[in-house]
């Protein structure tokens, strides 16, 4: 450990926060070791975490405020499950669910990234509750208000490479966790790649980026489908794990659960979302146990966090929590 | 310098590791045999329909209290669990499951038929029972437990039968009646009761004739264009699905539009419901419906007129200020049966409670009900009735005029056709 | 389907609008002066109702004036909002704006259920709306003819204001640029707050209004707000005539879809959203 005395202090905070990630992967992957319950938390926890990274993806790297997230999720959750009651193929239901959710997403792209700001946020809620009618009505195919139901959660097979039954909860969570991880790894390389740049500065300075010949329409709606795909992948995990799907997950009350945790998470990092998703469920699941009034809790938070932590929780860690903890001891706040 | 930092390091992970344990600690403690027999609830807590949750709490509360201090189930004290489920499937699985880790022995409750839908099928993965109390779609019955043998499902209230087969039997002979119209809930609920209320109608009475059909969506604030639509067509008898809040304000806007003038008869699925009666009493007691208003509820608190329910109603009442809606008594008698199950059987054990409740024939506040061994319906008898005020009988409208039909009448019998 | 049965859904589908309009009206002025969308505006509609209620039938005041104490209680509320709230984030993203104003969804769907409880709340109609006129020879409720006479009215009494009052002038001027009414001496900030509990009292006032005839419950907030959005996006954002012409059509739509398309009704005002911004992307009359 002489190494960590001779680092800078940000050096030490980097290995800090490298640690609480690798402690985090270990934990993930003990969970099945915690019963049901945990491993069924733990699923949801991660299937929101990738919705809210493609959300935020929106959000904090392109500029783009969406309230209509949940349609594509659920046209990832429907579709997925409509492959897997006909055929039982988990791969076939999952690629299948992101496909559909891209090529929605790119539709209503199409319709609303043309807009600003607060149309492109009151469009996006009205496009996603378009698309809880449709799954309402359709009854035929949708099942309705009464959804899906029966959906196996089928074997993931590769003809003739291999074949996993997913009937066991925690093998499940394992593939949730594996899709997950590379699910956000690659809205990571988006966000790190020259992609990520132009649309960061889409976000900073829309005129600027066109004076240099880019169509910010056209990298806001790639953007847009990006998160599409990310919420349609997020879709087509959470439907086999219930073996339901149901149209409260077009309901705009439901995108608003990714746009919440990315705040308490904090909003303009990568890791936010991520965070925020694990803490959203853990204060809902502590609230639920002392009051029913868990939606006035919330709202209380996102009050607290608009007015005084826009950073969420990350930065609260970040320029807090992790400079306290790598300080020396005699040292004066300093680069040591 | 390695000092004051690896101490914060080491502290760190300390209290992580002690968190840790601390959250595990409830799901690693081991059962023991007076430990309370642990019931697990679940309702709609949130939104219009927030009063049916509230009740399913208040009969499941009022039915533990009574048996705690008549001694328990077997000497083990009853502890009731609630969770909101929010009308999704999603958090009714999630409660499920947390229900199971918190050690629940039973469950009972759910409003909702999709919900019922979605979690029947992970019973038998939970080893958990659930006698559902509310949730009306005979898919639950039918296709879950009798098509798929799914046997840790039991129902507890009367299904969709009651509100749409009953009345066909209600109205066949009235010979006024020969244009029909429905305003539907536009869900399964909805679609299925209309279908089979006409399609029964029509059995007994091949003149009569739908003139009109409109559906309104969840949360629909303005009946007034659907109402309207059907006056138009001039109907006999309008069949209305929309329920609790939605039911209050629909009959108050039929009546600004002067649609009771014209009708023979409204039939109110669910209209007997505690909180919709609250809601039209004001209606009802000065004449707005002219007598022709028509409901039935899955339990009705002024019938039947045993000392039973009488004891029941009026304790009920003391107890919470309020008289029983049908979700307060089928949960309140779910637990009751329960008790019974266990006592039979001899055990908790999920297995042996399912033979006992098989066929278990139960006096309950509703009546005698059956747990009929084929689909694990319960069959009782409810009456409809016509909608009425009257203060020296009650604070608030209820159902006379009542039709007493043997459930064997209309309920469906396997196999399910 | 005869002409008669047209004539009396349309005015059905025209009382409908009057609702919406007054919605999209409050909605309209508070973006066009502080470029806010406010997503708790449904629920000052709930609040409204609410409060309308516990004036007109707990506490046993005279309809008209639960109506307007109903709509000052929205104003007030409003007034709080932006005063100890919106103002403080004013210099930040727009999207912080419409998180905070989503904050008091969540808050307000909550504190309905805490105050009023779950049951669904209805009170006596007034006696002097107890009645209908026939019209094409059916019976149609007065009610819904006051309610219509009510959105007239406020249309007329908005233009007014706006158009030929000095407060209106000031309104105008600042919603077209700010900067330049600041440096004229206008108090921004206090007209903002007065703008805000003006759009505000909007919402409540129609929410009041469906008190006899629209029963008031928690999860009325996150419904309603849908139906006011797409009037505003199909009437244009920010323009008030276009929020007008916006309700109308969806009202209508509405009425006409349950008598014509009784299986389609819910999709169409989605789909007349979506034509208008494929062809008239800033809404039919045009907007910011």
């Amino acid at each position: 450990m002489d190494g960590w005395t001779t680092l800078t202090k940000a050096g030490r905070q980097t290995r800090l926060a490298a640690a609480a990630w690798a402690a985090l992967a270990v934990a993930l992957l003990t969970i099945p070791l915690f019963g049901d319950y945990v491993i069924w938390l733990t699923a949801n926890m991660l299937i929101l975490a990738l919705f809210a990274v493609g959300f935020n993806l929106l959000f904090s790297f392109t500029g783009l405020l969406s309230f209509g997230q949940a349609g594509f999720f659920a046209v990832g959750g429907y579709v997925c499950a409509l492959i897997l009651l006909a055929l039982p193929s988990l791969l076939l239901g999952v690629i299948g669910g992101v496909i559909a959710a891209g090529v929605v997403a790119l539709i209503i792209g199409f319709l609303c990234v043309r807009h600003t700001e607060i149309y492109f946020a009151m469009l996006t809620l009205a496009f996603g509750m378009m698309i809880h009618s449709i799954i309402w009505k359709w009854r035929s195919v949708t099942g309705g208000d009464d959804g899906l139901v029966g959906v196996p959660r089928a074997p993931l097979e590769i003809p003739g490479v291999l074949t996993i039954e997913m009937a066991d909860l925690a093998r499940y969570y394992y593939f949730v966790l594996v899709l997950v991880v590379l699910g956000i790894f690659a809205i990571w390389r988006v966000v790190r790649s020259s992609l990520g740049l132009t649309l960061q500065g889409i976000r900073d300075s829309e005129s600027r980026v066109t004076f240099i010949g880019l169509s910010v329409m056209k990298y806001r709606l790639i953007a847009f489908t990006i998160a599409g795909l990310a919420s349609g992948l997020a879709g087509a995990l959470m439907v086999p794990l219930g073996r339901s799907a149901s149209p409260a997950i077009a309901n705009w009350t439901f995108s608003a659960e990714p746009v919440i945790a990315t705040l308490l998470g904090g909003a303009f990092t990568f890791a936010g979302p991520i965070v925020g998703s694990f803490l959203f469920y853990i204060i809902k699941e502590i609230v639920v146990i002392f009051t029913g009034y868990w939606m006035m809790t919330l709202g209380i938070i996102v009050l607290a966090l608009v007015l005084g932590f826009r950073g969420g929780v990350v930065s609260v860690i970040q320029d807090r929590l992790l400079p306290l903890l790598a300080r020396r001891h005699n040292d004066q706040g300093g680069d040591g | 310098m390695a000092g004051k930092y690896e101490l914060n390091r080491r502290r760190l992970l300390q209290a992580t590791a002690a968190g840790g344990a601390v959250l595990a600690a409830p799901f690693i403690r081991p059962a023991q045999a007076q430990d309370p027999i642990k019931i697990g609830a679940q309702g709609v807590s949130s939104g219009s329909h927030a009063d049916y949750g509230r009740q399913i709490q208040m009969g499941a509360r009022f039915a533990a209290e009574e048996i705690n201090t008549k001694g328990g189930i077997m000497g083990r004290k009853i502890e009731i669990l609630y969770r909101d489920d929010e009308l999704n499937n999603e958090v009714a699985l999630k409660n499920a499951r947390f229900f199971k880790a918190q050690g629940v022995n039973f469950m009972i409750g759910t409003d909702s038929s999709g919900v019922c839908l979605a979690l029947g099928p992970v019973l038998p993965e939970l080893d958990l029972i659930q006698i559902f109390t509310h949730a009306a779609t005979e898919k639950l019955t039918e296709d879950l437990v009798f098509k798929k043998g799914i046997k840790h499902i039991f129902r507890g209230s009367v299904p969709v039968y009651q509100d749409a087969i009953l009345p066909a039997l209600v109205f066949k002979d009235n010979m006024d009646i020969k244009r029909i119209a429905n305003l539907g809930a536009d869900y399964e609920y909805g679609r299925t009761s209309w279908a089979m209320f006409h399609t029964t109608l029509k059995k007994y009475r091949p003149d009569v004739e739908i003139v009109g059909e409109t559906w309104a969506p969840f949360f629909t604030a303005d009946f007034t264009p659907h109402l309207s639509a059907l006056s138009a067509k001039k109907p006999d008898l309008i069949f209305a699905t929309p329920w609790a809040g939605e039911a209050v304000l629909m009959l108050r806007q039929a009546t600004t539009l002067g649609i009771f003038n014209d009708i023979k008869a409204w039939w109110q699925c669910m209209g007997g419901s505690v909180d919709v009666m609250e809601g039209i009493s004001r209606d009802v007691a000065t004449g707005k419906f002219k007598d022709k208003l028509w409901a039935t509820a899955r339990y009705i608190w002024n019938w039947p007129d045993t000392p039973d329910n009488k004891a029941f109603v009026n304790s009920f009442a003391e107890r919470w200020g309020r008289l029983p809606n049908y979700s307060a008594e089928c949960t309140y008698s779910a637990v009751f049966a329960l008790k019974a199950a266990v006592e039979r059987a001899g055990s908790v054990k999920t297995a042996d409670v399912i033979k006992a409740l098989e066929g278990l024939e139960l006096s309950t506040p509703a009546g005698k009900r059956v747990y009929r061994p084929e689909d694990h319906q319960a069959v009782y008898n409810v009456p409809a009735g016509r909608v009425t005020y009257n203060k020296e009988v009650a604070p608030i409208a209820y159902l006379t005029d009542l039709k007493v039909f043997p459930a064997a009448d209309y309920f469906r019998n396997p196999p399910f056709s | 389907m005869t002409f008669d049965a047209l004539v009396y859904q349309g005015l059905i589908g025209v009382s409908l609008a009057m609702y919406l309009w007054l919605l999209a009206a409050g909605l309209t002025i508070a973006f066009g002066v502080l470029g806010v969308v406010n997503f708790a505006h449904g629920s000052l509609y709930m609040l409204g109702g609410y409060f309308a209620f516990t004036f007109y039938l707990t506490l046993q005041m005279n309809f008209w004036l639960s109506l307007l104490l109903a709509a000052a209680s929205g104003a007030v509320i409003g007034s709080i909002m932006e005063r100890f709230f919106l103002r403080y984030i004013y210099h930040l993203d727009l999207a912080y704006q419409i998180l905070l104003t989503f904050g008091f969804v969540l808050i307000f769907a909550d504190a309905a259920r805490i105050f009023w409880g779950g049951i669904p709340l209805i009170p006596p109609m007034p006696e002097i709306f107890d009645s209908t006129v026939p019209i094409v020879g059916r019976p149609f409720p007065v009610y819904n003819l006051f309610v219509i006479f009510v959105g007239i009215a406020a249309s007329a009494l908005l233009w007014l204001l706006l158009d030929k009052t000095n407060w209106g002038e000031t309104v105008r001027a600042s919603a077209s640029d700010r900067e330049m009414a600041g440096a004229l001496g206008i108090n921004i900030p206090r007209l903002f707050t007065i703008v805000f509990a003006f759009a505000a009292m909007l919402a409540a006032l129609s929410g009041a209004l469906g008190t006899p005839v629209r029963a008031m419950t928690p999860g009325i907030g996150t419904s309603v707000i849908i139906d006011v959005f797409i009037v505003t996006v199909i009437g244009g954002l920010g323009n008030l005539p276009g929020a007008f012409v916006a309700a109308l059509i969806i009202g209508l739509m509405k009425a006409y879809g349950v008598l014509l398309f009784p299986d389609a009704d819910l999709f169409m005002t989605y789909l007349v959203m979506t034509l208008v911004l494929l062809f008239r992307p800033k809404g039919l009359l045009g907007g910011r």
